[in-house]
């Protein structure tokens, strides 16, 4: 079979995407009753060699 | 800039510092041994794991009206913090925070997705940001014990959800000390008003991680603003897919093709075909018809246009069609 190389440009998206976890328009709004911020949040401080 | 002389020392010689890090984690690692953190940690495992919160009896404390433990389990953290604090005022707190003019959230505990914290809300500050235009509904369960002060809210009932917006109705409450707020996140959203002072809260947030994704309804007319995946695993198995496919690795187009037809997260699912489309259009293309050929999936209707745009841009993607796998 010869079969095509297909282009991602050429695939359609879904109608509604998905964004990325955390992701919203209102990020600011939901952190006050999610735990979406403590899930996203790592240390930084005691990875930082001096 | 003023950069006070015990800051500008830290400069030349961060001893101090790694001596109040050091001092900080030894007072909450003698809270996590009393509190106990263990147990509760297995507790959380065994929620998250399908377990009821009666069964579980720290936890179960913790979120029952009139019980003193909350208020003595988040009193005991507080009291060694704060001595911790006292004592080494340039520490951090070596637990996971986050701080603005209107929230504090500091978590005591958690396992995987669930997650046990701490809340304090300032009314003064929240009153500096505009009321929620929007209501955010997460695949999660949550309880929350008000331990501290009051706030007017509105409890955001999604009734019936549709592919573009959702029926919404507010039950206006009032969160007083003592409540316990339990719901189930993906239809009751909970939206703070304006209020005085401070409130504290403790709060067990239970997440789902069936593919689920988080949405975003405009409360003036309910209609979907936003939707986002639930928790970062699917976030990161997208990332990786489309690494894959911009790397063109055509030997992972097998691995592409099965998390494309795993049920979950239809947008994973959705990438997860494309890229496999791209590394080996037979292997796509036949992943591509058996999502087709089941009128279940909730990616049939996309799967049979894209299907049927593809073998008119490429006839011969037919006889993959017809070819048994």
């Amino acid at each position: 079979m010869n079969l095509p190389k297909i282009d991602i440009s050429a695939l359609p998206d879904l109608n509604t995407l998905t964004g990325l976890f955390g992701s919203l328009a209102y990020p600011l709004q939901a952190q006050k009753s999610d735990d979406t911020l403590l899930i996203l949040m790592v240390f930084v401080y005691d990875t930082i060699k001096p | 800039m003023k950069i006070r002389p015990e800051l500008q020392a830290l400069r030349s010689n961060d001893a101090p510092q790694r001596h109040a890090q050091r001092h900080l984690k030894s007072q909450i690692e003698a809270w996590r041994v009393a509190a106990p953190i263990g147990l509760a940690e297995a507790e959380l495992s065994q929620l998250a794991g399908g377990a009821l919160l009666e069964d579980l009896p720290l936890l179960d404390a913790l979120f029952t009206s009139g019980d003193p433990s909350a208020g003595q389990f988040v009193g005991a953290f507080m009291s060694r913090l704060c001595a911790g604090l006292a004592e080494e005022p340039l520490g951090l707190v070596p637990l996971r925070h986050f701080t603005d003019d209107a929230l504090s959230s500091l978590m005591l505990a958690r396992s995987g997705f669930t997650t046990l914290s701490l809340q304090a809300f300032d009314g003064v500050g929240m009153a500096r940001h505009p009321l929620p235009a929007t209501a955010t509904f997460t695949p999660c369960h949550s309880w929350e014990h008000v331990l501290a002060g009051s706030a007017k809210a509105e409890l955001i009932h999604c009734r019936q959800a549709y592919p573009d917006r959702a029926d919404l109705e507010a039950e206006p409450i009032i969160l007083r000390p003592g409540m316990i707020l339990t719901r189930s996140n993906s239809d009751t959203a909970l939206s703070l008003g304006r209020f005085d002072g401070c409130m504290v809260t403790v709060r067990l947030q239970c997440r789902r991680t069936n593919g689920e994704v988080a949405r975003e309804y405009r409360l003036e007319d309910g209609l979907l603003v936003h939707q986002a995946a639930g928790t970062p695993r699917e976030s990161r198995l997208e990332l990786t897919a489309a690494l894959l496919g911009r790397m063109g690795r055509a030997d992972a187009a097998p691995l592409l093709s099965a998390m494309a037809q795993e049920l979950g997260d239809v947008g994973l699912r959705w990438q997860s075909m494309r890229e496999c489309l791209v590394l080996d259009s037979e292997e796509g293309f036949r992943t591509l018809c058996t999502i087709a050929q089941s009128p279940a999936d909730p990616l049939f209707g996309p799967a049979v246009a894209l299907r049927a745009q593809l073998l008119e841009t490429h006839p011969q993607l037919a006889e993959v069609e017809l070819c048994p796998a």
